[in-house]
């Protein structure tokens, strides 16, 4: 059985090919494409061109419905399961035959769903709500939905994010099972370690074009020596060796310590033990992978979610910030990561978004001073050459990378002493995404302290005067501006003797 | 009647402004006003006019402070309960503890005020539904009254210095006219020239978006919902006055003529769209056609019931209606954003 | 046991009222007084029942009352214009059917907001039976009163059918699939779409099936005496689902059991006869009720914070 295809648009040709009874790695940095390629396989997106065959057939048109129903299951890390049915239901909803009129058999339900559980060595009673499981709980429900359908392709993509050592051995069982059972495996995960104990292939995924697929060693005869060199190039395949290490940046002198964190820890995001400085001037760039606790971080900084534990400091006075009400008020301002849900209100106009955050200082007596306001608007769009119809343009009409300058222009208009921008250029086209790049630095000659969070491994070596590297919700690493990438990607992986 | 509408891209952004919901309602309420004015007998005259909104204020006060709740995706159903309950304790406070009516009037809205303010607690603090919160207290508020008056109870025999307040004139306006005229000019300008009313909507569309730009998104809420158990309170005093008499039932069905005049209004009841002329729009409407059919000879006797059958059915067109620019816009080409480039753009830019 | 809390908790308090009943008012189990009681309570169980599911599928429905009103009327004009029994019956029930569905095919079909597509239908089914009957009984042709039964037969047969009713509902959403699919679309659209279940369907469905619940309880009313009164089934709505919510059915839907409903409708009834029996003024029923209500939903909001 195979599985291969070429090209989509976001895709710039990519061929990839899953073989039975196989657990293929894919790997990549975030927004090399995986997601796209998992989309395009389950049918979620049409590819522009390129095939995809399944056993040896040409597949001419995949939607969700036909890939599942070729045995097709993917396990996402957000599950999409009931929240208020309990365990059994979940898997009997999603694998009973369709029909409402069907009577529901509890009884083989049940038995079936603690089968399966039990196959993937989850200790989760059948009864218990969803609701009430962990993240990592309700990953291993989706897993044992994939095992009861009979799925004869499962992509799992990055399974074990979330999961304890514990549960990780089970899933590599599970996995292991799978492959055992001649299931074709497409797992994806940034951790390396993992990678090498599982696969038996590997493709790197590069700018949406496949760099290259290699065997892995079989995990029985390991030869240590022999993965560390593997993994070394692995990460070279990742990042890429034509980037530019060092050079993109000209030193700003950099003032006293504007923004510092001592101790900073939130029990329920995960954040632990955060001690930093940035000064005024400085750019501070924060790597690491998805779910490293970065943005959480910078939700405690704009008072979100307040930390538990720890101090923070503005120009050496202790604060404390309870809401973002509490950070603008000390001058610090939070561009989302999320902007469709949080970096803009879509449904309204540009002026309006760009005033939001300055409602007090800039309209006296809550008066809505419209010219002012649109005044304050056509500045910012000069200024940043937004593209938009004019100043009363709703947010939803911009392009993505128009609409991130919108919410940065809300943020500038506070004229902020902190600035922290959290995954900037996610979804931006490159000419808008080297505008941003330059404003920040523009921002940071200004004397801005500018803390950027971005899983985009040249942006932050290009932007960032210190690179601080998060994993597991705390600091683990502190790097100069223009370190190589690989050793902020080994920091980021956990592999510090990977750094040359 | 046409009000000229400020905010084109805060109401309805691209919709052309003869196509914008308040001008299809103006010149509803104008072919409204034309036909019972041919058809009626002694529609046209002052005193009619001066009948008719004598007849609206209380509706129309509750509608305007519907307005801004439903604004931010919210609801409250117990407004003609707190009008109920408000009625009966301001006869209680003036007739039992010997309160001059000024004063019991004055700490009537501080009671309805009291209410909004444990409905906010419940919304705001405690960030439960505002539907069934405000569906509670519409039964709790009401018991609340019918247990003051041990349901039988009323209060009447009102002095005449109060009572002028529901029958008499003031500058050729019925007297609680000009409670109706500031409580729109007031709330007009909160909605339509202050930030308020600019966060009112921010978090009618994202309530999530709204905290992330630092909006006080809690205290805004609490706002509303306490003006609106104010306003309640104020109504309970014209409604008292209009009829001489005070008793549990005041109000009651209240709340959803109110929903039903911001709704017609075209204020959107998921939240963010809504304008406080369109609301006064929605209840004239109303109230014009239930006058109206009265005057009308044939009509006269099955008025009421085909007023109030015919709002039923323009509410629905109204918010059938609303689909229709959403589908006009679905028609267009959508703009290019993101959800095509999202995975494709980290480009090293070497 | 955990998922069973929720309605432990009503019964629990409704077992607790019913041993203060018989503490202090043991007259209250007096079997006739009863009788006449759940009798009177069966359409309203119905309709409790038929608003549940609506809840769990996260919508509301605030026409059942006027619709109520409508299929009584209608059936009581049927048989009074000299049709037999069922046709009369049939009659309630089409006309509830048809109800339901126009709910339905607005809120599903056109996906408007179901607070104010039924708040309009709420307002034009009462305003329309005002304007066709202004407010007239409907006198019944002699034996319909009771199906022609003895009274305390008939009784027998409203409650029958009422808790048949129930039950039947009751293990049609537990054991039936598209009885489950109503659970799973309150739950969560996405889910449900992946699992191959369209919610707009089975949202109409649930307006088509508490329009069939109006119908039947309009019926199991107008047996109950020999007039029906076109202005019956004010304020219904709201006891229904007060009912519903103190019940244990979530206003954020996919959650709810229809036997936790019966436990809150029968607790909200206990009400009124405590009041009396302990001698406080039967004017705080509506106030206790409220608070009831409310106590139920901060319970909610509280424990789903946690």
């Amino acid at each position: 059985m195979t599985k291969s295809f070429h090209a989509v648009q976001a895709l710039k040709g990519v061929s990839f090919e899953l073989r039975e009874g196989e657990v293929h790695a894919l790997l990549g940095e975030n927004g090399a494409g995986k997601s796209t390629l998992i989309k395009v396989i389950t049918g979620a997106h049409a590819p522009d061109s390129g095939t995809i065959e399944v056993g040896g057939c040409v597949v001419s048109s995949l939607t969700p419905v036909s890939a599942h129903a070729m045995g097709i299951a993917c396990i996402y890390q957000q599950p999409a399961l009931f929240p208020d049915l309990t365990v059994t239901e979940n898997i009997g909803l999603r694998l009973d035959p369709p029909g409402g009129l069907l009577r529901v058999r509890w009884g083989d339900r049940r038995r079936r769903a603690s089968e399966l559980l039990q196959r993937v060595g989850a200790a989760i009673s059948p009864d218990s709500e969803v609701r009430s499981l962990s993240m990592p709980e309700q990953q291993l429900v989706e897993i044992a939905c994939a095992l009861g359908a009979g799925a004869r392709i499962v992509i799992m993509d990055e399974p074990t994010a979330s999961l304890t050592l514990r549960e990780q051995r089970l899933l590599f069982d599970v996995v292991r099972d799978l492959r055992s059972r001649g299931v074709g495996v497409i797992y994806i995960s940034h951790r390396l370690e993992e990678i090498f104990a599982l696969a038996d292939r590997v493709t790197v995924l590069r700018d949406g074009q496949s760099v290259a697929t290699h065997d892995l060693p079989k995990a029985g005869a390991e030869n240590p020596s022999q993965a560390g060199l593997t993994e070394k190039e692995l990460i070279r395949l990742m990042v890429g060796r034509d980037v530019q290490s060092a050079g993109a940046t000209e030193p700003v002198p950099a003032g006293a310590d504007r923004l510092s964190l001592r101790g900073i820890g939130c029990a329920s995001s995960g954040v632990r033990d955060v001690s930093f400085s940035v000064r005024s001037g400085e750019v501070v760039g924060l790597a690491g992978l998805v779910g490293a606790g970065r943005t959480e971080l910078a939700r405690i900084l704009f008072g979100i979610t307040p930390a538990s534990s720890g101090e923070i400091l503005i120009d050496g006075q202790r604060v404390s910030i309870h809401s973002p009400l509490d950070a603008i008020a000390l001058g610090i301002g939070y561009v989302p990561e999320d902007r469709r849900r949080h970096g803009l209100v879509l449904e309204m106009p540009v002026a309006s978004n760009i005033s939001m955050a300055v409602h007090s200082s800039f309209f006296r007596w809550g008066w809505v001073r419209r010219v002012a306001e649109s005044k304050l608007a056509d500045g910012f769009i000069d200024r940043l050459s937004i593209k938009c119809a004019d100043s009363q343009a709703a947010g939803s009409s911009l392009s993505g990378g128009n609409q991130q300058k919108v919410a940065l222009a809300r943020w500038l208009a506070t004229k902020p002493s902190v600035l922290v921008l959290d995954e900037p250029t996610q979804g931006v086209d490159v000419g808008a995404k080297s505008e941003i790049h330059r404003i920040i630095r523009d921002l940071a000659r200004e004397g801005v302290a500018v803390l950027v969070i971005s899983s985009d491994l040249p942006e932050v070596l290009q932007v960032s005067d210190r690179i601080l590297v998060m994993r597991g919700g705390a600091v683990v690493s502190e790097l100069p501006g223009g370190s190589a990438p690989d050793r902020v990607m080994a920091a980021a992986l956990g592999k510090s003797e990977v750094a040359s | 009647m046409n009000l000229p509408s400020p905010h084109p891209s805060q109401t309805r952004s691209g919709v052309r402004w003869y196509l914008r919901h308040e001008t299809l309602l103006a010149v509803l309420v104008l072919v409204e006003i034309l036909i019972f004015a041919s058809l009626g007998r002694r529609f046209g005259t002052a005193d009619n006019a001066a009948n008719i909104v004598r007849h609206s204020v209380e509706i129309g006060l509750l509608a305007l402070v519907m307005t801004p709740i439903i604004l931010t995706g919210g609801i409250d159903l117990s407004v003609g309960s707190v009008l109920g309950l408000c009625a009966v304790l301001f006869g209680k406070l003036w007739r039992d503890a010997g309160f001059p009516p000024w004063l019991a009037g004055v700490a009537t809205i501080g009671i309805g005020s009291l209410c909004g303010a444990f409905n906010a607690l419940l919304i705001a603090r405690f960030r439960l539904p505002p539907l069934i919160v405000t569906l509670g207290t519409f039964s709790l508020f009401r018991g609340l009254a019918e247990a003051v008056t041990q349901g039988v109870d009323a209060f009447t025999n009102f002095p005449e210095s109060f009572l002028f307040l529901g029958g008499g004139q003031l500058a050729g306006l019925p007297t609680q006219a000009w409670i109706l005229v500031i409580a729109a000019v007031g709330l007009w300008i909160t909605v339509h020239r202050m930030t308020f009313g600019r966060s009112l909507r921010t978090i009618g569309f994202s309530p999530e978006g709204a905290r992330f730009a630092g909006l006080p998104v809690e205290r805004r809420l609490v706002t509303c919902y306490v003006l609106a158990g104010a306003v309640a309170g104020v109504a309970a005093l014209t409604y008292t006055a209009r009829f001489g008499t005070a008793k549990a039932d005041a109000g009651m069905g209240y709340e959803l003529f109110a929903i039903t005049g911001v709704v017609l209004g075209g204020t959107r009841i998921l939240g963010g769209v809504g304008t406080i002329h369109g609301t006064l729009l929605g209840v004239a409407a109303v109230a014009i056609l239930a006058n109206g059919l009265t005057r009308v000879p044939s009509l006269m006797n099955i008025a009421g019931e085909l007023s109030g059958m015919l709002t039923g059915i323009v509410l629905v067109l109204a918010l059938a209606a609303g689909l229709v620019p959403s589908m006009i816009a679905a028609r267009r080409p959508a703009p290019r954003d993101s959800l095509s480039t999202r995975n494709s753009t980290t480009t090293p830019s070497a | 046991m955990r998922n069973y809390f929720r309605e432990l908790c009503v019964l629990a308090a409704l077992f607790l009222m019913l041993i203060l009943l018989a503490i202090f008012a043991p007259n209250f189990f007096e079997l006739q007084p009863l009788q006449s009681r759940l009798t009177a309570a069966a359409p309203k169980l119905l309709l409790a029942c038929g608003v549940a599911l609506v809840i769990v599928a996260r919508e509301i429905d605030i026409s059942i009352g006027s619709l109520f009103a409508l299929a009584g009327s209608g059936a009581a004009m049927a048989a009074a214009a000299g049709l037999s029994f069922p046709a009369a019956v049939a009659v309630a029930l089409i006309i509830g059917l048809a109800g339901g569905a126009i709910n339905g095919a607005l809120v599903a079909g056109l996906r408007l907001p179901s607070i104010v597509v039924t708040l309009a239908t709420m307002v034009i089914w009462r305003e329309g039976l005002r304007l066709g009957q202004q407010g007239v009984f409907i006198n019944l042709p002699p034996g319909t009163q009771w199906f022609g039964l003895s009274m305390a037969a008939g009784q027998g047969v409203v409650c029958g059918i009422a808790f048949g009713t129930l039950l039947l509902l009751a293990l049609a959403t537990r054991h039936l699939a598209a009885g489950r699919f109503i659970y799973a679309v309150g739950s969560d659209d996405e889910a449900a779409r992946l699992a191959g279940i369209s919610p707009r369907i089975t949202r109409f469905f649930v307006f088509l099936l508490m329009g069939f619940l109006a119908g039947m309880g309009a019926v199991l009313n107008m047996v109950q005496s020999p007039q029906v009164d076109p202005n019956s089934g004010r304020g219904l709505e709201l006891e229904a689902i007060a009912a519903a919510v103190v019940g244990g059915v979530a206003v954020t839907g996919g959650r709810g059991r229809l036997w936790g409903v019966l436990a809150g409708l029968l607790l909200l009834l206990c009400i009124g006869p405590a009041l009396t029996y302990a001698g406080v003024r039967p004017y705080w029923e509506k106030a206790i009720q409220g608070g009831i209500i409310l106590a139920a939903v901060v319970a909610d909001g509280l424990r789903r914070q946690r």
